[in-house]
């Protein structure tokens, strides 16, 4: 079982849980002995097989069982060592009772005796689930102070709307300890984290050249009408087209890129996405530069000096702005064209998918490079039919000893690329994405959908990490959780318990190998994108990737996913690190690394 | 606090009908795009959550016998779980994304749940409105001694 499944299954089990207890409360309340009864042993049993998830889960990682095991667990052990001898002594004194009439009448009334100390128990795991759902990691005393607040609170209250009240003394106590125990959490919780501000200081282009030949283009980003399979639909566009234009170099140049807006109210920017670039031209408005409002413009200049497939897009509102269609590709060849070299940006636009299905003849010999780029925020499964290839590049990085692959899918992140190549046979080719032929040099009907998918960590040929040392590690816990967005509370996506702009920044000093740690123990794929460095990957749920190197800077941390990768931080700047699901990057999982 | 808890089961009650409309709305919408749901999600994470709190609270409040309070707070760990298994058939999908026939399994159960919760809530009103109907006099005195708050 894949801790992915182990997470949802845990949380299923503690909804079946909490149904139990309170079931078993309310019916008890309703005196239905028999449905009580039922219904508390289920939830005891839900309570002994939760117990196993948990601990499972804390094998696989104290990350995913934190809250479980810290808040979770004492709650439980509260709610069965209350409702579990109270239910044995209810059977108990029945047996002893020899009238039938009698027992039936007793037992009534006694198991109207348990009903608070099943609700507890309910209220106890219902708790512990919202801490899971709402907070999650880390565990902090803040959380665990207000779950038991709001057990204790409820308790009090059904005790006296049964009408089974406790004694004053009791009472009292029980409104004491709910009242102190949601003040303190409160406090704790609402303290002000630790977040410096992220500043923002534009320096002026290190990228000042002279002498080389450099490649000009203006891309004026607009509102736009364009038509996809057959529709209008509204867009947002470079130069009117979706994508934008193709900008291309050869390695040597210098690229000039001269971004203007023309009326997109909410601003762009260019980022290059995979292209390490200085700091200075990464276009992430409010860190690198300002967002270019309409009627302004930027100018981005940089070397073409890293071979490979990139892409750019705009950061300035980028969720809506990059679906809206403010994207493009971005190549750097080592030296000319030979054979076919086709890139395939894919795309979907007012869900509809691009790019539009092209048919071209291929000459059989003919080397073809097709160059897979994913601009969506969820992955896509491409599919090469009719030919074998191999897997050339990921992420614009050459991949070291790539074998011949046949019948094999592979699975893009959003924001990667991966680069294959076949010689042209004299029968048809034809990719697939997501099952829809999207490029083909004739008619080819192959079912794809039952393809095995490549691994990279395993595809290739290894070779040693470059470094022996590591300076500094950070790990990032990527969860869900309640964050307080300004004053209106949001159910944001978190990195280690916190939001953007709370999280408080990497800060590596120049020449630092660092590691990072991701760990996803949410129920959806984060796809990771650090900005101005690529980063070697070391291993996934502690098995080491035996393959080829692999220098990305796209990858996909899914559910119960735990991926150690490591960098040389060697360009020095401001560098948003983020989820590139884009909503999610806007619903707070972005962070910054910084020098310092 | 009586005609209050009829009031607020009423509105939560219109809620409900029209969370089945924006669920319609989103099911229906074209092309499916991520804010086809968007209504749905306000009001299931916002409106609906709100007004079940405050039907539970209102129920308390009130003294409304045992059963009734019971059945009035039903709704809010009924809204609770619908969103989670929201969350679960959302997650329930294979690598590259596509929906399991777990997930469907899953998100059908968001639909009965729905049903369910429904049905929870119209009982509540009705018994709200029997609770506010004035009752007869020996009935009623024996709520005056009781110091009853409205």
């Amino acid at each position: 079982m894949t801790v992915g499944s182990l997470l949802a299954a845990d949380l299923v089990i503690a909804v079946l849980e909490v149904a139990g207890w309170l079931g078993g409360g309310a019916a008890s309340a309703a005196r239905h002995r028999r449905l009580a009864l039922g219904l508390a042993a289920f939830a005891l049993l839900a309570t002994f097989a939760r117990a196993i998830t948990i601990t499972a889960l804390a094998r696989a990682g104290w990350w995913f069982a934190a809250e479980k095991v810290l808040i979770a667990a004492p709650l439980s052990l509260a709610a069965v060592v209350v409702a579990g001898p109270r239910l044995l002594r209810g059977d108990c004194s029945r047996s002893r009772r020899g009238v039938r009439r009698a027992e039936l009448e007793w037992s009534r009334a006694d198991i109207r005796s348990v009903a608070v100390p099943l609700l507890f128990a309910g209220y106890a795991e219902s708790g512990a689930l919202l801490v899971t759902v709402l907070h999650g990691y880390p565990a902090s005393a803040g959380a665990g102070l207000l779950a038991v607040a709001g057990v204790v609170a409820a308790t009090a209250v059904s005790w006296r709307v049964l009408g089974a009240r406790p004694s004053r003394v009791v009472f009292r106590a029980a409104v004491v300890v709910a009242v102190a125990a949601l003040v303190t959490g409160t406090g704790l919780a609402a303290a002000p984290g630790a977040a410096p501000a992220v500043p923002h200081d534009h320096q002026p282009g290190d990228a000042r050249t002279a002498g080389e030949a450099t490649r000009r283009f203006t891309l004026t980003a607009g509102t736009t009408t364009v038509r996809v399979s057959g529709r209008d639909v509204a867009a947002w566009a470079f130069n009117g087209q979706v994508p934008g234009p193709e900008l291309t170099a050869t390695v040597g140049d210098v690229l000039e890129v001269t971004l203007r807006n023309r009326d997109i109210a909410r601003g762009v920017t260019l980022h290059w996405h995979g292209y390490d670039v200085p700091n200075s031209q990464d276009g992430v408005p409010g860190v690198t530069q300002s967002a270019v409002l309409p009627g302004q413009e930027f100018v981005y200049r940089f070397r073409a000096d890293q071979a490979g497939t990139y892409w750019y897009h705009t950061h300035a509102v980028s969720d809506v702005g990059v679906r809206m269609g403010l994207y493009g590709v971005l190549v750097v060849r080592p030296a000319p064209v030979t054979g076919v070299d086709i890139t395939v940006p894919v795309h979907t636009l007012s869900g509809r998918p691009l790019p539009t299905p092209r048919t071209e003849p291929v000459g059989a010999g003919v080397p073809v490079r097709l160059r897979l780029i994913n601009t969506d925020s969820t992955t896509h499964r491409y599919a090469l039919a009719g030919t074998r290839f191999r897997v050339a590049a990921i992420d614009g990085s050459d991949l070291n000893g790539p074998t011949p692959l046949v019948d094999t899918a592979v699975l893009i992140p959003a924001g990667g690329r991966y680069d294959l190549v076949f010689t042209a046979p004299a029968t048809p080719v034809a990719l697939f994405v997501d099952g829809r032929a999207v490029y083909s040099t004739g008619a080819v009907s192959a079912a794809t959908g039952a393809w095995p998918v490549l691994d990279p960590l395993t595809y290739g040929v290894a070779s040693p990490v470059p470094w022996s040392r590591f300076d500094r590690e950070f790990t990032l816990v990527l969860d869900r959780g309640l964050d307080l967005h300004g004053l209106f509370p949001r159910y944001a996506h978190t990195v280690n318990g916190a939001a953007d702009p709370d999280i408080p920044p990497q800060v590596v000093r120049l020449d630092d190998i660092v590691t990072f740690t991701i760990v996803n123990r949410s129920l959806v794929v984060h796809p990771w994108h650090l900005h101005g460095h690529h980063v070697l990957v070391l291993s996934r749920n502690g098995e080491p990737a035996t393959g080829s190197p692999l220098w990305l800077d796209s990858f996909d941390v899914r559910p119960g996913d735990v991926w150690e990768v490591a960098f040389l931080a060697d360009n020095p700047g401001m560098w948003a690190n983020h989820c590139h699901n884009l909503a999610h990057a806007d619903a707070g999982m972005t962070l910054h690394l910084m020098y310092s | 606090m009586r005609k209050a808890l009829v009031i607020v089961t009423t509105v939560l009650l219109v809620a409900f009908v029209l969370q089945f409309v924006f669920a319609a709305v989103g099911a229906f919408t074209k092309p499916a795009g991520e804010g086809a749901f968007a209504l749905h999600s306000v009001t299931g994470m916002a409106v609906i959550p709100v007004l079940t709190l405050l039907t539970a609270l209102f129920a308390v409040l009130a003294k409304a016998p045992g059963r009734l309070v019971g059945l009035a707070i039903l709704p809010l760990g009924l809204v609770v779980l619908q969103a989670l298994i929201a969350m679960l058939a959302n997650a329930s999908t294979d690598a590259a994304g596509v929906s399991t026939p777990f997930g469907l399994t899953i998100a059908g159960l968001h639909a009965l749940n729905g049903i369910i919760a429904v049905h929870v809530v119209v009982s509540v009103h009705q018994a709200a409105r029997k609770l506010a109907q004035p009752a007869p006099a020996g009935v009623t005195q024996v709520a005056v001694r009781e110091g009853e708050p409205v």
